[in-house]
C-alpha cells in the first residue's frame, strides 16, 4: 500500500491550517456582504485600473457620503474586457460593467443580464474616449510619422494579439479605417490596398503580447522601434517618467468606452439605486476631469474644452460607424476569413 | 498489490478506500478529459475537422508538436547526463546544484519567461552580442524550445538519478573485472538500469511541452504562422470567445500525447524484453 505512505508522509497540520485558513476567509467574505455597509460589485477591463482605484472610486463615496449619509465600499475586479464580459455572463455578480468595447458590453446584453437600452443617455453610454495613436523611441529616430510608416521593412512594430485584446482590434480598425479613407497612401475605398498595407505592418509584429498594457511593458524593455496602442497608455506613462514620445496618424480612429448597469444583478443585490448614482456620476465634469487627468479624453463638451491643449488634434477622425458600426467591422474585418485573417495570411508570405 | 501476498482477504475498509481512489481519479482526471473532447466534437465531425485543419491553427499544432517532441529527445540525453553528473561526480556544492535542478517546478513559467526574455532578448548584453551574429533567440523559435528545456529540465533528472544512485556497485565491479571497458560497463549495467525511466522522463518532459502557455506567451512573440504555439493559440480562441475551437485544438494535443505514451510503453517492454534476453 504504497500511497498510505505518501499519505502519511504528508503533513497532515499544515493540511488543517490551510483548511482552516480557507474557512475563516470564506467566512470573513460572507459577513463582510452581509454587513449593513452596502457594496457595489464593478466588473472593468484593465487599463483604467488607476484612475478607478485612485481617483474615482473615493471621490464617488465622498460624494455618495454627503449625499445620502452613508457608507459603500467597491470590489473591483479588472480584468481583459473581453475576459471580464464573458465572467459576467459566467456569473461574476458585477453591478455595472466598464469596458473597452461596446461588442463587450452587447454580448452581457445579450445573455439577457442587461434588460435596458443601455445606450439610450446623452453620451450614448460611453464615458470616456481615446485615440489610436504610434508610440515611438524619444527623438522619434525612425522618423514615423504615417501608418504606412510601420510598413517599413527596418521598423520593429508591437501590437498585441486581436483575440485576446480589445485595443488591438481598435489598432487593426485604426489603420483599416485610415487605409479605406486614403488617408494611408492606398487609394480611398480599396479594400485590397488596405489589407495589403494591414499585412506588410503585420510582417513587422514581432510580439503579439495578450494585452496593451503588456504590449506597453514590452516597448518599456526596450523592444520594437513602435508600438500601436491607446493614446492615454502613452500619457500615463510620459506623465510617469518614461522616456518615449509619440505620433498621432493624421487619420485614426476614436475610442470609445462603454458603461452598463447590469439589471439581473442590481435587481439581485438590491442595488440598483447606488449603481445609477455612480454611473450618473462618471459623466460628471468631477470624474471627467480625473479621466483626463489620466490621459483619456473626457465625453462631456465643457471639460473636452478645458483639457483641450493636453490632447492632439487629429486631421481625419473618424469613429467606428464610419466603418458601419461594431456589428458590421466584427463580420467585416475579424470573422473568420475576414479582413484581419487576410492580412495575417498575407504577412505570412516572404516571411522566413 | 501487497493485498494477496498477505494470503489475506482485503477489508472492508481497504475495498472503500480502493474504490474511492479509483473514483478520485476517474472524477479528477478521466470525466475532464472526455468532457473536453465532447465539447471539441459537439459542433459534428466536419466542423471538428475544419477547426483543426485551419492554416493557423495546423502551423501552432505543427510548431507545438515538434518543439515538444525534439526537447523530450534532449531531455532524455541531456537530463541522463545531468542525473549522471551530479549522482557519479564529486562535484563541489553538489547537493545546492541537485536542489537548483528543481527550481524551474517552483517558480511561475510566466516568471522564467520573462527572465529568459531579458537574458537573451535584444536589449541584453546577451541578445545584443548574439544580434551581431544574427542569432534569434527570442521572440523566435529558438526561445520557446529554450524555455520548454529549461521549465522541463527536472523531469528526466529526478526520474534517472535515484537509479543510478541505487545500482549496486558489485555490478560494475563485475563488469571492469570481467574486462568489460567504460562503455560496455555502462551499457551492461546502467543502460537497462535507467533506460525505461529516461525514456518515460522525456515524455513526461515532452507532455509538459505540449501544454506549456507561461513562458512561451512572454519570449515566443505570438506571431501566427511563426511563433505561435497551440497553447497560446488556444488561450486567444478561448478569450475571442471560440471555445470549441479551443477544445477541438486541445483535443488533438491531448490524442498526441496520449498516442506518444502509448509508444513509448511499447519502446520500454520492448527494450526491456530484448536487453533482458541479451
Amino acid at each position: 500500500m504504497a500511497w498510505i505512505g505518501a499519505f502519511s508522509r504528508f503533513k497532515w497540520p499544515t493540511v488543517i491550517v490551510v483548511a482552516l485558513m480557507a474557512c475563516t476567509g470564506c467566512k470573513r467574505e460572507t459577513e463582510g456582504s452581509a454587513a449593513k455597509t452596502p457594496a457595489l460589485t464593478l466588473g472593468v477591463y484593465t487599463t483604467p485600473r488607476e484612475v478607478y482605484g485612485r481617483s474615482i472610486l473615493p471621490a464617488f463615496r465622498r460624494h455618495w457620503h454627503e449625499r445620502s449619509g452613508r457608507n459603500v465600499v467597491f470590489r473591483e475586479s479588472y480584468l481583459g474586457s473581453g475576459a471580464q464580459a464573458r465572467a459576467i455572463i459566467a456569473g461574476f455578480e458585477a453591478d455595472v460593467a466598464l469596458l473597452s468595447l461596446e461588442p463587450d458590453i452587447e454580448a452581457i446584453r445579450d445573455a439577457d443580464l442587461i434588460r435596458h437600452d443601455w445606450k439610450a443617455g446623452v453620451h450614448g453610454g460611453m464615458v470616456t474616449r481615446s485615440v489610436v495613436v504610434i508610440g515611438v523611441r524619444e527623438g522619434n529616430p525612425k522618423n514615423i510619422r504615417t501608418w504606412q510608416d510601420l510598413a517599413r521593412p527596418d521598423v520593429e512594430v508591437l501590437t498585441p494579439n486581436v483575440r485576446t485584446s480589445g485595443g488591438a482590434m481598435w489598432n487593426v480598425l485604426a489603420i483599416y479605417g485610415a487605409a479605406m479613407r486614403g488617408q494611408a497612401g492606398t487609394p480611398r475605398g480599396d479594400r485590397d490596398a488596405a489589407i495589403g498595407l494591414l499585412a506588410s505592418i503585420l510582417k513587422n509584429v514581432k510580439i503579439m503580447d495578450r494585452g496593451a498594457r503588456d504590449s506597453m511593458l514590452t516597448f518599456e524593455r526596450g523592444i520594437g522601434d513602435a508600438v500601436i496602442t491607446y493614446e492615454n497608455e502613452i500619457l500615463v506613462g510620459r506623465a510617469e517618467g518614461k522616456r518615449y514620445d509619440y505620433v498621432v496618424p493624421s487619420s485614426t480612429i476614436l475610442i470609445e468606452n462603454p458603461v452598463a448597469i447590469i439589471d439581473a444583478y442590481v435587481d439581485r443585490h438590491g442595488t440598483r439605486e447606488l449603481a445609477q448614482a455612480l454611473v450618473e456620476f462618471l459623466w460628471t465634469p468631477e470624474a471627467q476631469r480625473f479621466y483626463a487627468q489620466h490621459g483619456l479624453r473626457p465625453v462631456i463638451g465643457s471639460v473636452a474644452s478645458e483639457v483641450q491643449a493636453q490632447f492632439a488634434s487629429v486631421e481625419d477622425l473618424f469613429t467606428i460607424r464610419d466603418l458601419g458600426g461594431w456589428p458590421e467591422a466584427q463580420r467585416l474585418v475579424f470573422a473568420e476569413g475576414g479582413v484581419y485573417d487576410r492580412a495575417i495570411a498575407g504577412s505570412r508570405e516572404g516571411s522566413p | 498489490m501487497s493485498a494477496p501476498s498477505r494470503a489475506l482477504r482485503p477489508s472492508r475498509l481497504e475495498q472503500i478506500l480502493r474504490s474511492g481512489i479509483v473514483l478520485y481519479v476517474v472524477l479528477l482526471v478521466a470525466v475532464p478529459l472526455l468532457g473536453l473532447f465532447h465539447f471539441g466534437v459537439a459542433d459534428g465531425f466536419v466542423r471538428f475537422w475544419e477547426k483543426i485543419t485551419a492554416p493557423v491553427a495546423l502551423s501552432a499544432l505543427w510548431l507545438s508538436m515538434w518543439t515538444g517532441v525534439l526537447v523530450g529527445i534532449l531531455n532524455t540525453f541531456l537530463g541522463t547526463a545531468t542525473a549522471w553528473a551530479l549522482v557519479r561526480y564529486p562535484i563541489p556544492g553538489r547537493s545546492w546544484l541537485s536542489a537548483a535542478v528543481d527550481l524551474p517546478l517552483a517558480i511561475p513559467t510566466l516568471v522564467a519567461g520573462l527572465m529568459l526574455a531579458s537574458l537573451y532578448g535584444p536589449t541584453s548584453l546577451l541578445g545584443k552580442s548574439l544580434r551581431v551574429w544574427e542569432i534569434e533567440i527570442v521572440f523566435a523559435r529558438p526561445g520557446i524550445v529554450l524555455a520548454l528545456l529549461f521549465v522541463t529540465l527536472p523531469f528526466v533528472v529526478r526520474a534517472v538519478a535515484p537509479l543510478l544512485a541505487g545500482i549496486d556497485p558489485a555490478e560494475e565491479e563485475a563488469a571492469v573485472v570481467l574486462g568489460a571497458g567504460p562503455w560496455r560497463t555502462f551499457r551492461t549495467v546502467f543502460v537497462p538500469a535507467i533506460m525505461p525511466a529516461a525514456i518515460s522522463g522525456g515524455i513526461r518532459s515532452l507532455g509538459r511541452a505540449l501544454g506549456e502557455f507561461g513562458s512561451i506567451v512572454v519570449i515566443a512573440g505570438n506571431i501566427p504562422f511563426r511563433t505561435l504555439t497551440a497553447p497560446v493559440f488556444i488561450f486567444g480562441e478561448i478569450e475571442s470567445g471560440a471555445p470549441r475551437t479551443a477544445a477541438a485544438v486541445s483535443a488533438v494535443l491531448l490524442s498526441f500525447a496520449l498516442a506518444l505514451h502509448a509508444g513509448a510503453r511499447l519502446l520500454e517492454q520492448r527494450t526491456g524484453a530484448r536487453l533482458a534476453a541479451g
